[in-house]
């Protein structure tokens, strides 16, 4: 899943013109651009082509930055690629503002992609990405250049090269196993096939290792398992509910549930007792790490209801976070440090941002459980059991899965090399 | 500890195997409209515990209402219990339910029990969790302060 992929830096004559394109808000009216199917420049396959740019136009429709104009009304093919063969008229009939153009070639199982962005008006290139590797790798490679799209157009890099992984009941009966899908929603995986209850995936900072609770020996303990060799193994014998893995990957802070007591504590990731961080008889669960590594969001019942609380690793201090509300929990802190997501109950369930440091927060969306991406500009969130993706704002919010079962407890991975 | 509670689970289902007659009590909170508890913790028969959960009468919001006939189904010898929302405090009536598990479980010596805790949709996982050990718990104290054998009770969590 995590194979080696090789990307050459823009050379010089892909340099970048300059943006005039306006930088819009997600969730506005989007920017109009044109993706355009790869050309094939040597090798069968011309379906990779259009694969590459499906990829593509689906990531740039999640981010709510931009308005992908259907590929049927394309004049021009993809033949055509340098500014000169373009016919920008083509395009700007079409109303694009910007356009995807590129090619492939296919040697044996190796890859070659080349493919710019253009600024349509301008007639001018925005820049442009060589990518190798194999075959199977044309999904990523879409997805890298999905968020170098992002970066072209926005001044920061995109979050689509990465992966959500979730909790669902699709295969059926009434276990849940972990998945783990790309961010269209259409490559889904499953992970566990051990056919009862697996929830609380969380990654470790490399995205090669998942953490979860299994109830296959008994209660929920926590299993790590290596998605590159497959291992999977008991991490602690005690039983709990979500563990997250530090900024660093030193450490994984982890609620564990001894006897209905519920604490945090931190533990290696190979399942040593680091240290305890909260004690007593109230609820304390569902840690989040600060990007800085040193203080951990978290929920507790210690007032009469639960409410989200920041604790100081080093000191052991804590503090409460959330007064609004009786009912606030599954906090999230952006790794951006300057949020904290956390899932409300007014009536049904909100997804909320607050300042770590208190004041109001804000409502997203409707919604539980929300993850952030890598960039912290979106959210992950289950809303009736299906993952959407919400720009942190709300002003965007896009269905990711649906339809295969219930889908829960997502977990944005950062980016993937 | 947690280790002695999966052994305790693998002996209920020995009891079973021997004697037809592991109960289990489901801890059910008011409101919850489907439980399932999951395929691993199948009993051998399949009607063992985990079927305990399903078609659970939906009460109004925050009431605290009778549960139907838990253990083995209609008509079996113990109880489930509710709760109110966000709450893992035992009413009266569910005091009431649990001494009269407690009789049977007095009456029934070879029996044991595990305790499973469950909360509903409205709340939300992970402190459905948390709060679905806090009620098994509750129950399992009561059951051993009404006498008992701590070794006879296992609880496990299952939240929504």
């Amino acid at each position: 899943m995590f194979l080696g992929l090789t990307v050459l830096l823009s050379a010089p004559s892909l340099a970048d013109a300059q943006i005039k394109i306006e930088v819009p808000e997600p969730g506005g009216a989007g920017i109009p651009i044109a993706i355009s199917p790869l050309k094939n420049l040597g090798g069968e396959n011309q379906r990779l082509g259009e694969t590459f740019a499906d990829v593509v136009a689906r990531d740039l429709d999640l981010s709510g930055y931009f308005k992908v104009i259907d590929r049927g009304a394309y004049i021009e093919g993809p033949d055509s690629l340098s500014p000169e063969e373009i016919n920008f008229q083509n395009w700007s009939v079409l109303g694009a503002l910007a356009l995807m153009k590129g090619g492939f070639s296919l040697d044996g199982d190796t890859l070659t992609v080349e493919v710019r962005l253009f600024d349509v008006a301008q007639r001018k290139q925005l820049g442009g990405k060589r990518y190798h590797g194999e075959r199977k790798d044309l999904r990523r490679i879409a997805h890298r250049f999905a968020d170098q799209i992002m970066l072209f157009i926005t001044g920061e890099l995109g979050p689509f090269n990465s992966q959500i992984a979730f909790v669902s009941n699709r295969a059926g009966g009434r276990a849940k196993e972990i998945y783990v899908t790309d961010l269209t929603g259409a490559e889904i995986t499953q992970i566990t096939r051990d056919r009862t209850l697996n929830l609380g995936p969380s990654w470790n900072p490399a995205g090669n290792v998942l953490t979860y609770f299994s109830y296959k020996q008994g209660g929920p303990y926590p299993h790590r398992l290596d998605l590159s060799s497959g291992r999977d193994s008991r991490l602690y014998p005690v039983v709990g509910y979500r563990s997250q893995w530090s900024p660093d990957g030193a450490e994984l802070a982890v609620s564990l549930d001894q006897g209905g007591n519920s604490d945090l504590f931190l533990i290696s990731p190979e399942g040593r007792l680091i240290q305890r961080l909260t004690e007593g008889s109230d609820i304390a669960i569902s840690p989040t790490w600060s990007p800085d590594g040193r203080e951990i969001a978290f929920c507790s019942n210690r007032s009469g209801n639960p409410q989200i609380y920041v604790i100081n690793v080093n000191t052991g201090r804590s503090r409460r976070l959330t007064f609004k509300g009786d009912y606030n929990t599954s906090p999230a802190w952006s790794p951006k440090g300057d949020l904290i997501a956390y899932t409300t109950r007014t009536g049904g369930f909100h997804i909320m941002t607050i300042s770590p440091t208190g004041g109001d927060p804000n409502e997203v969306t409707a919604g539980e459980d929300p993850s952030w991406s890598p960039d912290g500009r979106y959210l992950v969130v289950s809303q009736r059991r299906r993952l959407y993706v919400a720009s942190k704002d709300g002003r965007s919010v896009k269905q990711l899965t649906g339809g295969g079962g219930d889908d829960t407890s997502p977990a944005w991975s950062s980016r993937l090399e | 500890m947690k280790e002695g509670s999966a052994r305790k689970m693998r002996r209920v289902r020995g009891w079973y195997w021997r004697l037809g007659c592991v109960l289990l009590i489901t801890v059910l909170m008011s409101g919850c409209p489907k439980k399932t508890p999951p395929p691993s913790e199948a009993g051998p028969s399949g009607g063992l515990g985990p079927g305990l959960g399903e078609g659970n009468i939906p009460p109004s919001e925050g009431d605290i209402t009778k549960g139907r006939i838990g253990g083995q189904g209609e008509g079996g010898p113990l109880q489930d219990i509710h709760f109110a929302f966000d709450s893992f405090e035992l009413s009266s009536e569910a005091r009431d339910i649990l001494r009269s598990n407690n009789d049977w479980l007095r009456g029934n010596l070879q029996a044991k029990v595990e305790v499973e805790g469950h909360c509903d949709e409205r709340g939300t996982t992970e402190y459905n969790l948390a709060l679905g050990a806090k009620r098994a718990k509750a129950a399992r104290d009561y059951l051993v302060s009404l006498g008992t054998s701590p070794e006879r009770l296992s609880t496990i969590s299952y939240g929504e």
